[in-house]
């Protein structure tokens, strides 16, 4: 913590970001390097990725380390704030790899940091493993450097689509709401053929801009065309409005569900009784079937974790530590860390983790399937899984003053 | 035709919220000639206050204004005071350079103290609509507005009739006369610059009641306001709301017809076209 006071009072006062590192690194540390959103408008989102890379470094080295041709070598973090700053997070990958010369690259938050960020990587041929970037636009472009471990966004709803089909009353009329950037706007893009093909029609079909707080005019056209499902892509401070401004109009859809917000513990405290209903998706829960080499299990991970930062995790942070964890793999397996082969070891990982199984595709991304959730009551549940519902829906939705 | 109405409504108590955030900033600017660009950040911590008195102390958000202006209000003076007075005779350019800089370590405080957490301030009447036939009206957001049209008649009357507000608005046109009449500019501005920050508290409030709070909320909010105060001109309060009621029916009504992307893209645009049309603002003196 106090590094971080120290981190942040710098930043305030010299107007310029100053790495900290967690622990001293010496000189035979394997360093993974990172810039991550630690203050800034994604700072809530991207303190899971620096807590999950230190949560991860530490455990792996308080198990020795990672080994590298015979020999035991312990990990280290070079960590930036970038200020949730895209051309900021760039100049410091820059400087990551040309400057400090860190061995791998651990990635930022948010599809279009990673999107930016990635051309670093590729540039110095220097693998990164990002769990922070769903963006089917990053891995579209034929880039060998950059692996990602979030499922694709365009599959986002995909579950949430094939749940509608088996409501009943079954839905008829969908609209869709997303925010302008390179995440919601591949999840709009794959969530419509779906929609189409589920023979849903779309009442509302509508982008709005990043950061918009006033959603009062779209939730009025929400209630006038009669949208049964609201499906919304964009971030929590907006689902947050949306929400709260639904209630305030009196919007009840049947059911709605959005990208994000929903997993994530403070979000559903700042909502309160209001997050009843809502539903939402997730690839990770911390399940004791996950097995993983250096937790234990998921279940452990997350436990852990929470005693450690006093949150929960989300899958945020379990992608996050994943990304760690196959760095340390493909590091054994190509028992090296020269960059090129580490590259060639991920391209052919297949880590059982505590967030699922790892095995990257031609184009560096994992797939993985999304649990439905929803917010029941004050609890988290896991509705519609691979093999269909696993809990019982609360569907449809009653209005706000009956509930 | 009902969703035009409701549209319509939407637009006109979002305006009495914008209203209400940019009444301080246009005071401030108006009289100090600084354009306090922290005001945002000055709002959020009014916000976070608010939710304090809300959450341990059990006060509602509306009763509990008075008590937010008021601390805001101290520590505005308090800034005033020992800072801005240090460059008030300076050249513009100065007086936007402290006031970004307050706004950066403003916004970094908060969230060393609060952390980025998302917060919303909800009594249980937050959610509550009124409905009229077809028109849904929020009872929060009316509260907000009625809040908005109290404060700026306050402002207004005690502009014209206090002995303060005269002395106020007698620096704001000729400080040398001012001086001669008595008038300490010292303590004037302070209290101006108080009452301006007191304002954004108050606002503060009411935003964390309808919207969400974190500590990144200012810049966006500071450049809504500059907007506001130059639609709407900095002479006279009544000016502000107009600004603010103009700007929430455009952005409201955009959405509608144009796409949710393109409401920034017209409250903007007014701007600029109220720049060239009538530079001194809507209800400003034409030159």
């Amino acid at each position: 913590m106090s590094n971080r006071m120290l981190h942040l009072a710098g930043a305030l006062l010299a107007g310029v970001a100053f790495a900290f590192s967690s622990g001293a690194a010496r000189a035979d540390d394997i360093v993974l390097g990172a810039s991550v959103q630690l203050t800034g408008a994604s700072a809530n989102t991207g303190r899971y990725y620096k807590d999950a890379y230190e949560f991860a470094i530490d455990k792996i080295n308080a198990a020795g380390g990672v080994s590298v041709g015979g020999e035991k070598r312990k990990l280290a973090l070079k960590i930036y704030d970038n200020q949730s700053d895209v051309n900021l997070s760039v100049r410091q990958y820059t400087q990551l790899v040309s400057q400090d010369k860190v061995a791998l690259l651990l990635g930022p938050f948010a599809s279009n940091f990673a999107l930016a960020d990635s051309a670093v990587s590729e540039k110095y041929q220097i693998p990164m493993v990002q769990g922070g970037g769903a963006s089917d636009q990053i891995f579209s472009r034929k880039f060998k450097y950059i692996f990602g471990t979030l499922a694709p966004a365009s599959n986002y709803f995909g579950s949430t689509v094939k749940m509608l089909k088996e409501l009943d009353p079954a839905p008829k009329s969908v609209a869709l709401l997303y925010a302008d950037d390179a995440f919601d706007v591949s999840v709009a893009n794959g969530t419509r053929p779906l929609l189409k093909d589920a023979g849903l029609t779309i009442a509302m079909d509508e982008k709005y801009s990043s950061n918009a707080s006033d959603f009062n005019s779209l939730l009025s056209q929400i209630k006038s065309n009669g949208a049964e499902v609201v499906l919304v892509a964009g971030h929590e401070t907006e689902i947050l409005n949306f929400v709260r401004q639904a209630k305030s109009l009196a919007v009840a859809p049947k059911l709605y569900s959005f990208t994000v917000g929903v997993p994530s513990e403070d979000f559903r405290k700042a909502l309160g009784a209001d997050a009843d209903y809502a539903f939402g998706m997730t690839a990770w829960l911390p399940s004791a079937k996950l097995k993983d080499k250096w937790f234990g299990d998921a279940a452990t991970f997350a436990k852990d974790y929470k005693a450690k930062y006093n949150y929960d995790p989300d899958y945020h942070a379990a992608s996050g530590a994943a990304d760690v964890e196959a760095l340390a793999q493909a590091i054994e397996d190509a028992g090296a860390t020269d960059p090129t082969k580490v590259r060639d070891a991920l391209a052919k990982l297949n880590l059982d983790s505590l967030y699922g199984k790892i095995a990257f595709a031609e184009n560096g991304q994992i797939d993985l399937p999304q649990t439905v959730i929803q917010v029941q009551g004050t609890e988290l549940k896991a509705i519609y899984g691979a093999n269909g519902f696993i809990e019982k829906p609360k569907y449809p939705m009653p209005a706000w003053d009956k509930r | 035709m009902d969703l035009l109405a409701q549209i319509l409504i939407n637009g006109i108590l979002l305006g009495g919220l914008y209203a209400i955030m940019a009444l301080g900033l246009a005071l401030v600017w108006g009289v100090l000639n600084i354009v306090n660009l922290a005001h945002g950040a000055f709002i959020m911590l009014g916000a976070y206050l608010s939710w304090h008195l809300y959450t341990y102390l059990g006060i509602d958000p509306f009763l509990g204004l008075p008590i937010t202006a008021i601390i805001m209000f101290a520590l505005g003076y308090a800034v005033q005071r020992g800072l801005l007075n240090l460059v008030v005779r300076g050249p513009m350019f100065n007086t936007l350079l402290i006031t970004f800089g307050l706004e950066v370590v403003l916004t970094y405080l908060a969230q060393l103290t609060f952390s980025a957490d998302f917060r919303t301030i909800n009594p249980p009447y937050a959610g509550n609509s009124i409905a009229l036939g077809p028109v849904v009206l929020p009872q929060a957001r009316l509260m907000a507005f009625g809040v908005a049209i109290v404060l700026t008649l306050a402002m207004w009357a005690f502009l014209l009739r206090s002995k303060l507000g005269r002395a106020i608005r007698a620096t704001a046109q000729n400080l040398v006369a001012a001086r001669l009449y008595g008038v300490e500019p010292r303590h004037l501005y302070a209290v101006t610059f108080g009452i301006g920050i007191g304002l954004a508290g108050a606002a503060g409030g009411l935003y964390g009641t309808v919207s969400q709070i974190n500590p990144y909320i200012g810049a966006a909010l500071t450049a809504k306001c500059f907007a506001i105060a130059i639609i709407g001109g900095l002479d006279n309060p009544f000016g502000v709301l107009v600004g603010g009621l103009f700007l929430g029916i455009i952005e409201s009504l955009a959405v509608l017809y144009i796409g949710a992307t393109f409401a920034d893209v017209a409250s903007f645009g007014v701007l600029v076209a109220v720049l060239i049309v009538r530079p001194s603002g809507l209800l400003g003196k034409t030159a």
